[in-house]
């Protein structure tokens, strides 16, 4: 959940989606200020590596700084706190065992690139593994807990009904 | 301290009791669905064999557990144990000063075993 300020308010929580989609419509700038817990201190939103699409998308560099484009080398950004990409291994290995269906083989896949990319320095490569793992977990999650739901109610019905029909 | 994520807490503690105990119980009965992947492919997933071998456990069997299904016996505990240390942190507010970490390496290692598992025992 993340906070914002704007115009010397606090504003939030928000869910990083929404932060995001905020940025898009211009509604928080990269220059503003951006706090979640577990952050150290207030960041401007294009130093935190969360949003670094987002606000590279709605502020193009201005031109005439020598417009080269801002095709960095993979490094830590100033804001990067270890640790704060979660891998989502455990969660993963929980719904491959649990739930029945390849859906958790593709999280567990997805959350052992984080920590490798992480060590490369790729912040956004493993921000985006760490998303597609979370995904994928919660797809096998939720496709199970519906394939459950479906089975009870069938069981409830052969039940209610061997109970209606009678010895 | 977050008082209302500890009641999350509390509440999947007791749900998980709950299916521990339905699961030692009823699972001998033949209602559970078992496995969907199976059903629908023949073929056994990384987690065929978890349910009959928790049934297994409950019961004190340790030895049939691990036949069932040795790599889940295996992961799902340490899963469990690691998540349950990064619930405490995230009840608290901040980390714990003890958790479970695979690492790069762990991690590959662990995606790596489960997909030879789960290739290799459909061939076996």
């Amino acid at each position: 959940m993340w906070y914002y300020s704007r115009n010397g308010m606090q504003l939030g929580p928000l869910s990083t989606e929404e932060l995001s989609g905020k940025a898009r419509g211009g509604e928080v700038s990269p220059s503003d200020l951006i706090w979640k817990e577990g952050m150290p201190d207030w960041k401007p939103m294009a130093q935190v590596p969360e949003f670094q699409s987002t606000s590279g998308l709605s502020n193009p560099p201005p031109v005439g700084m020598g417009s080269v484009p801002m095709q960095q080398p993979p490094m830590y950004p100033a804001g990067y706190i270890p640790g704060s990409v979660p891998n989502y291994l455990w969660q993963s290995i929980v719904v491959t065992v649990l739930c029945c269906l390849p859906f958790g083989v593709v999280s567990i896949v997805h959350a052992a690139k984080v920590d490798s990319l992480l060590a490369q320095g790729d912040i956004v490569g493993a921000t985006a593994a760490s998303k597609s793992a979370k995904t994928w977990a919660i797809a096998g999650l939720a496709s199970w807990g519906l394939l459950i739901g479906i089975y009870l109610i069938f069981v409830l019905i052969a039940v209610i009904g061997a109970a209606a029909s009678g010895p | 301290m977050h008082k209302d994520r500890a009641l999350w807490a509390s509440l999947a503690v007791l749900a998980l009791a709950g299916a521990a105990y339905a699961l030692r119980e009823t699972a001998g009965k033949g209602w559970m669905p078992g496995c969907v992947f199976r059903k629908l492919t023949g073929l056994d997933c990384p987690g065929c064999g978890m349910t009959r071998g928790t049934y297994a456990l409950l019961h004190g069997r340790v030895a049939e557990a691990f036949s069932f299904n040795p790599v889940g016996m295996i992961l799902l505990p340490l899963a469990m144990v690691a998540l349950g240390i990064e619930v405490m942190g995230w009840v608290r507010g901040k980390p714990m000063p003890f958790r479970i970490k695979p690492g790069r390496w762990g991690a590959t290692v662990v995606a790596v075993v489960v997909i030879v598992f789960w290739i290799v025992r459909n061939l076996v």
